[in-house]
């Protein structure tokens, strides 16, 4: 009552307020206020009237209230049950704007005021609502805006206006987006079958998802079971035995009880529930209830049952089977054009054969990105534990070091493409620093002694791990990458990848080469290899083999750094981050040959295939993938126990 | 002559032993268990200075019974074992009234067979997944039907997702709830090739393929939605190779069970903005309650931090033992428990939160959509929802019910009208 | 030549057995159960549990200290002896449960409908509720009490006869037996592994049969059997570092060549230990996990055995007592520290707790050990030992400096 009282209040008040424009054209808000409950309820399943009120009125301002709404700015006045456009100037106050003239109404306060939050279901109706407002509107963005809903919820109702829209259509990219959805919607609604199945021919050689998804739809079958054979008007897309994979004897059987054509056949459930009914003075049908304790003896008491009248009797196996032979099963295309149907079979089998390719090439790019992956966090260690032979567990630290320092930096450098510029030459700084430090302060003690090497390193790693933590919290930090690293090439919709990865790839490739150069090609290269081979010789040479070493294990851990900063950029900066990748790191060089880059380089490429292999054999499992790489490389390592690229004669040492 | 090293050895073991410490009535204690180190550390450490924050406020309003609270604070280091034994040392070493804490389902299983046997009384505060009704346990947290069914109401109805990818991370919590969500799916008419379930270790960093794989879930033209219970850091590499697959919340929307605010602050949302998470509480809550808790809570932690859900649930329980300790008039867990039901204390989110004889709350279910600056915009808040301990939605559990204060029974068969156990199952 | 019995040769293996027997006795009369209530109930789990750590660190010694195979994988072993246990106290307890439940149904159930209701209830947690096939002895307490020695046996033998056949060494071996625990880690973090994944199997110090025995009792018996299974395994290795067999052991460990070139089976004297030790390992966990209460997959992850390494390698490789003193107390004092009783230190500027930092303190004073004090704790008794007798200054007998070496050979 009192809300009517509002109501007419506030229509006094705008009548009195309102411009004589919106008189002339009529104004939106008494169909707001129609619909009013709806919008309140906010709910998909029943907001569909108050959108088809709104886009059916004929007002011009329809659309723009419709994307006012779209875009969670309109407001409901509490008050007056009315709706505003309002723009937030703080948490206390709004600014009003008229829906109908977009006039300034001034500031409100906020607590007069409710917001309506159309979810995103209810935003995907009104941008459907807004398909036929906006396909041919002057501004592209609502053009793409349109399109791109179409994409989502392709209909009927919209086949002709596209048609229409494609004439006059200027943008080049809009054009052939509006000329594929045509397509499309062509092969799912339009009347003619003719014209249907051309385009379902036109489109069989298109691996779009979008494709997919239209044939797959016109494929729709439905089992159903016939007394006799089916009629000939159905469209039968095969016929099914009892018994076979696609309808289990069981799942067969039952179908015919729930249509009430056969009678139920008991579970061990349904009997024991028969027998707890029938028991008298601790017995069923003659038989103690304590030995009803086996299947028999329940199926011997049940039969009593039957016998005596009081349970009903279960078909034996052969009826079963007699019952079953009466019958026919049958998929029947919800499709009735035969045709049609046929030519979409064939279109998404030739569809489906070039998927497969794609998965393939995707799978294989998937592949190289993991073993890029790998080789960049495994690189430094081809370095330290490669060269030198040093085990260092604290590698893993070193990358995790890197990747902070990234995050650090991008507190301090505004922009991430300049801090990630920053970043690269620090992390390696950084971790020069600490793998220099490590060396001098403890490894060169140990240099005769690797396993305890691996002991005192492991002791620097659980240190370090803490250590971040205490200083960066447990949380993971975000590393953002910049623009121009985000989204991912796509070649189709099966074939993509991330230009992250392609990064990591890149930035493999160049520290292989930059590895082949140092190692090879410079002097600290040539006294590197000279100390690793013989020390005493190397010294004797006029070579200091305490710089070499400190500087070699230097490069392997500022070589870490990087990896850190572009590992952290790929997944995530945690204090844990290193030990996800020591153990595999260390797999790596070991399967791939110790002292050997190129070997370093095979191993990564092995284990990135192999586990990207086995995942695709076992998609719903990728631990299970991790853990046979695992066994396989156990296994491989027993045929070549150095590894791929085994090193021969002097340099292989003992 | 080499008596010492063996001497070293006994002294060692024999060196460290603890005095116990004698029963008191006041003060009372109030014993948090919550990891203060090891990979749970990032979570559970708020949860503790939650509690330290509301003890501290209940002293200045006067403490309880005329006694000072005393918070008795230990680490189980996000190891499970050491769960039960910190436990056990709270209850017979420390002698506390009562224990806040644990965060994973597996560090409840951990504790339950030592809080049942010494009859100790424990409030776990994290959505979990149900199947289980101990005697000793208030679970302050949502059950699956207070937020994994509703959520995929959601999906269904307002969404009208047509295939799920459930994705999880490899534990207890996923395993059971993504059983419990495939049988309601199908319950609700969505066929078994239609769901697509994906487990995936902890940690988890290479994405590409699983998101590769949802995305050609679309393949069949039906709408495809994500419901994730992907755990802890995992995440950030989902939402980044999601983003990066130019994937919109238009598209393939995901909704989260365990992103909350906190776990958001370590990811650049901006790409992830109408993705959804589903809890009881979200900071963006507009309350006066909430805005006060928000409030104190910064003050106290810093302006950076943020809210979250499981705090809520510290914060209802808290208050509610803190009455019922005052109807009982004593700390006795028997006394306080029978006090406990029925207790209704108002949530932050507007509403009230009632105890169920079940020792689960009635909440109010709340959906979000992430928003650019990490934090959640509330577009669905349902009536409160009496918590169940047994879902409906299997077989097995459909038949079980739990009712502490009538029954005396946790895993009650409402067919065969018998106690299946008094302890719970761990 | 006529030998002298073991324990002459070696009396420290008297003192070590009087001191643990001592030790035992004393914690009982301490205990609530059967003394004075000194010490609680769980610092008696503590001890207990120390104890088992104490007999896989002696395992460790064996294994790296005399025989020189830095092996990653010991707690895998360990673990797998936990889980053998697990499965029969897991199966039994909820047997009763069960059954006392179905009991007072109208029709008493079948054997098969007490099998799958145990099933639903062990498994319902991880939502599933059939039987995994490895589960076939789980209600035989015998058979799995055997699994509990087979299975880390056996695992031990086919991986160390796969990687001593094609002669894998040194920091190779290391890196392989860490990557079979992650491997095993990894797989018993799968559902489809049978072993309830993640949730692992818990409640398990409830004994079956013994519910209504405190745990204040349960917990010193354990004790005890801990203790046992100790001076067992402390003798048992004794006895074999100190005969032949031991020799060779060492003589591989300073120079696998030369021993080989002598004409003894290297690869079959480092398989007869790596498996023996397994064993002891996996009677270890046995004994360990019914008072941890619960084991998941995450107590084998390759950290652990890394920690193994770490306690043997403080307390004083080369020697059992060694083991025992580093195993019982870096665990112990690591407890001491992690559990919020060591005192803050104030530093004025910041406050040093010790929560946050004792791992760094760990890792540094491992650091420490490893290039100060390779002969860790035990090698304090060596300062004692040396004070008495004169020191021979002999060159280290293999490659491989740091332990004592040369004392070693002359005896």
């Amino acid at each position: 009552m009192l809300r009517v009282l509002f109501a007419s209040l506030a229509f006094l008040c705008l009548a009195l307020t309102a411009p004589a424009r919106a008189q002339d054209e009529g104004s939106i808000q008494p169909i707001l206020q129609e619909q009013s409950e709806l919008i309140q309820e906010s709910s998909r399943r029943t907001i569909q009237p108050a959108i088809d009120a709104i886009a059916a009125s004929g007002l011009s301002q329809a659309q723009t209230v419709l994307e006012t709404w779209q875009a969670k700015d309109m407001w409901l006045r509490l008050t007056d049950g009315q709706y505003f456009r309002a723009e937030r100037i703080n948490r206390e106050t709004y600014r009003l704007f008229d829906l109908d003239t977009g006039e300034d109404l001034g500031e409100f306060p906020a607590d007069d005021l409710d917001q309506i939050k159309p979810n995103s279901g209810i935003r995907g109706l009104i941008a459907v609502a807004l398909v036929q407002f906006q396909l041919s509107d002057p501004d592209p963005e609502n053009r793409r805006a349109a399109l791109q809903s179409l994409e989502r919820d392709p209909n009927e109702d919209a086949l002709a206006p596209l048609r229409n829209s494609i004439e006059g259509e200027t943008d080049p990219d809009l054009l052939a987006k509006k000329q594929r959805l045509e397509r499309l919607l062509t092969m799912a609604y339009d009347r003619d079958p003719e014209a249907r199945i051309a385009a379902i021919e036109e489109m069989s050689e298109d691996t779009g998802v979008d494709v997919r998804a239209t044939l797959n739809p016109i494929l729709s079958t439905r089992l159903r079971v016939f007394n006799g054979a089916p009629p000939d008007s159905l469209n039968i897309a095969r016929t099914l035995t009892p018994g076979s994979d696609a309808l289990p004897r069981a799942e067969a059987y039952e179908m015919l009880v729930s249509a009430g054509d056969a009678p139920s056949r008991l579970g061990p459930d349904a009997i024991k529930d028969t027998l707890a009914q029938n028991i008298t003075d601790g017995e069923v049908a003659g038989i103690q209830v304590h030995n009803l304790n086996t299947q028999e003896t329940r199926r011997t008491a049940y039969d009593r049952l039957v016998a005596d009248g009081i349970a009903p009797p279960v078909p034996t196996e052969a009826e079963v089977d007699a019952t079953l032979a009466q019958y026919i099963f049958a998929e029947v295309y919800d499709e009735p054009n035969a045709a049609v149907t046929t030519a979409a079979q064939a279109a998404l089998d030739s569809i489906a054969t070039r998927v497969a390719v794609g998965q393939a090439v995707d799978l294989t790019l998937d592949a190289l990105s993991l073993a890029s992956i790998y080789f960049l966090a495994a690189i430094g260690l081809a370095i330290t534990f490669g060269v030198m032979g040093v085990i260092n567990m604290a590698h893993g630290e070193f990358i995790m070091m890197g990747a902070y320092t990234g995050y650090v930096v991008q507190q301090f450098v505004p922009g991430p493409t300049a801090s990630i510029l920053v970043a690269i030459p620090l992390a390696f700084a950084v971790t020069f620093g600490a793998g220099v430090a490590m060396e001098r302060l403890v490894i060169r003690f140990l240099y005769n002694r690797p396993l305890e090497t691996l002991l005192a390193t492991f002791g620097i790693s659980i240190a370090l791990q803490q250590l971040a933590k205490n200083i960066f919290g447990t949380q993971a930090r975000p590393l953002t990458s910049p623009d121009w690293l985000d989204g991912a090439w796509v070649l189709n919709d099966v074939v993509s990848i991330s230009y992250i990865r392609i990064a990591i790839f890149a930035l493999a490739l160049i520290f292989l080469a930059l590895f082949l150069y140092i190692m090879n090609r410079t002097r600290l290269g040539l006294e590197t290899r000279a100390v690793t081979q013989n020390r005493r010789m190397a010294a004797s040479m006029g070579i200091n083999p305490d710089r070499v070493n400190m500087l070699t294990f230097g490069l392997g851990s500022g070589i870490a750094g990087i990896a850190g900063v572009a590992i952290g950029l790929w997944a995530k900066v945690t204090s844990e981050l290193g030990q996800d990748y020591i153990v595999q790191s260390f797999m790596t060089v070991v399967v791939g040959g110790v002292g050997n880059i190129w070997g370093t380089l095979l191993g990564a490429t092995m284990i990135g295939f192999l586990q990207k292999g086995i995942e695709w054999f076992n998609p719903s499992n990728t631990l299970a993938a991790q853990t046979y790489m695992i066994i396989f490389i156990i296994i491989f390592i027993q045929f070549r126990p150095r590894g791929i690229i085994a090193l021969r004669g002097r340099a292989a040492g003992d | 002559m080499k008596d010492l090293k063996s001497t070293l050895c006994a002294a060692a073991l024999l060196g460290a032993t603890a005095a116990p410490a004698m029963a008191q009535d006041c003060p009372i204690k109030v014993g948090v268990l919550h990891s203060l180190s090891g990979t749970m550390a990032i979570s559970e450490t708020t949860l503790k200075d939650t509690m330290l924050m509301l003890i501290d406020d209940q002293n200045a309003a006067g403490g309880l019974l005329g006694c000072e609270l005393e918070a008795v604070v230990v680490d189980p280091a996000s190891d499970w074992p050491l769960f039960a034994e910190k436990a056990r040392e709270l209850l017979t070493v420390q002698d506390v009234d009562v224990i806040f804490g644990n965060w994973t389902s597996v560090s409840r299983k951990s504790v339950l067979p030592v809080i049942e046997e010494l009859n100790g009384l424990l409030f776990y505060p994290v959505q979990y997944e149900g199947e289980e009704s101990s005697k000793n346990v208030f679970y302050t947290g949502a059950a699956p039907n207070q937020q994994a069914i509703p959520a995929t109401d959601y999906f269904l109805e307002e969404l009208g997702v047509e295939k799920f990818a459930l994705l999880g991370t490899d534990y207890v919590y996923p395993r059971t709830t993504n059983n419990i969500l495939e049988s309601y799916l199908m319950d609700k008419g969505i066929a078994e090739e239609d769901i697509f379930v994906n487990y995936t270790p902890f940690g988890h960093s290479d994405w590409s393929k699983i998101v590769a794989d949802v995305v050609a879930l679309g393949a069949d033209g039906k709408k495809v939605g994500v419901i994730s219970t992907i755990n802890g850091d995992a995440n950030i590499g989902f939402y980044k190779e999601l983003a990066a697959a130019g994937i919109s919340a238009d598209d393939i929307p995901v909704v989260a069970f365990s992103v909350g605010e906190e776990e958001l602050s370590g990811l650049d949302t901006s790409n992830l903005v109408g993705h959804l998470a589903a809890w009881n509480y979200f900071q963006s809550a507009d309350t006066e309650a909430n805005a006060d808790f928000i409030a104190k809570w910064k003050e106290r932690m810093g302006e950076e931090r943020v809210t979250n859900d499981p705090m809520e649930a510290h914060y209802i329980g808290f208050n509610m033992w803190v009455n019922a300790v005052e109807d009982a008039g004593t700390t006795d867990v028997d006394a306080v428990r029978d006090a406990m039901y029925g207790q209704e204390f108002p949530n932050l989110t507007g509403g009230t939160a009632v105890m169920l004889p079940n020792h689960h709350l009635a909440k109010p279910v709340l959906i979000g959509e992430i928003q650019e600056n990490g934090q959640f915009d509330i577009i669905s808040q349902t009536e409160e929802v009496p918590g169940d301990a047994w879902t409906d939605y299997l077989p097995e559990s459909a038949v079980l019910k739990s009712d502490w204060q009538e029954l005396g029974c946790g895993m009650y068969n409402t067919e065969t009208e018998t106690c299946v156990q008094i302890k719970s199952n761990y | 030549m006529q030998r002298r019995p073991l324990v002459a040769r070696h009396p420290s293996i008297l003192i070590f057995l009087a001191l643990l027997a001592l030790f035992t006795l004393g914690v009982t009369l301490l205990s609530e159960a059967y003394g004075t209530g000194y010490l609680s109930t769980s610092f008696v789990k503590t001890l207990g549990k120390t104890l088992c750590l104490c007999l896989v660190a002696v395992a460790m010694d064996l294994v790296w200290g005399y025989a020189g195979i830095l092996s990653l994988g010991h707690f895998a072993f360990f673990g797998l002896g936990g889980y053998m246990i697990g499965m029969w106290l897991m199966y039994e307890r909820t047997r009763d449960i069960v059954a006392g439940s179905m009991a007072e149904a109208a029709i008493p159930p079948t054997e098969q409908e007490i099998v799958d209701a145990i099933g639903t209830q062990i498994f319902g947690v991880v939502g599933a509720s059939e039987f995994p096939a490895i589960w076939a002895f789980a209600d035989s307490l015998l058979l799995q009490l055997v699994l509990v020695v087979a299975v880390p046996g056996l695992l031990a033998l086919v991986f160390g006869w796969l990687a001593f056949r094609s002669r894998v060494t040194g920091v190779y071996l290391s890196i392989l037996t860490q990557a079979m625990t992650l491997a095993l880690a990894l797989y018993l973090f799968q559902n489809d592994s049978g072993l309830r994944g993640n949730n692992g199997l818990s409640g398990l110090q409830n004994i079956p049969g013994l519910t209504d025995v405190p745990q204040s009792h349960v917990s010193m018996w354990f004790l005890w059997a801990s203790a046992a299974a100790l001076a067992l395994g402390y003798v048992l290795s004794a006895w074999i570092v100190s005969g032949k067999f031991g020799s060779v052991l060492r003589g591989i460990r300073d120079n696998e060549a030369r021993v080989r070139f002598l004409g003894y089976p290297v690869e079959q004297y480092k398989l007869m230990i790596f498996t023996v030790t397994a064993m002891i390992a996996g009677i270890a966990g046995a004994l360990y996990y019914p008072q941890a209460g619960i084991i998941n997959p995450a107590e084998i992850a390759p950290i652990a055995s890394i920690y193994l390494a770490v306690w043997v390698a403080i307390g004083g490789r080369g020697r059992l007592y060694g083991a025992v003193i580093g195993a019982a107390f870096v665990s112990l004092v690591s407890s001491w520290f992690t559990g919020g009783q060591a005192p803050d230190v104030n530093l004025g500027f910041y406050t040093i707790s010790w929560v946050d930092w004792w791992l760094i303190l760990l890792g540094l004073s491992f650091v420490a050990v490893t290039i100060f004090a390779p002969r860790g704790i035990g090698g304090l008794v060596d300062l004692i030992a040396d004070a008495r007798r004169p020191d021979r200054h002999g060159a280290d007998l293999g490659p491989d400096q740091g332990a004592l070496r040369e004392k070693e050979a002359d005896r």
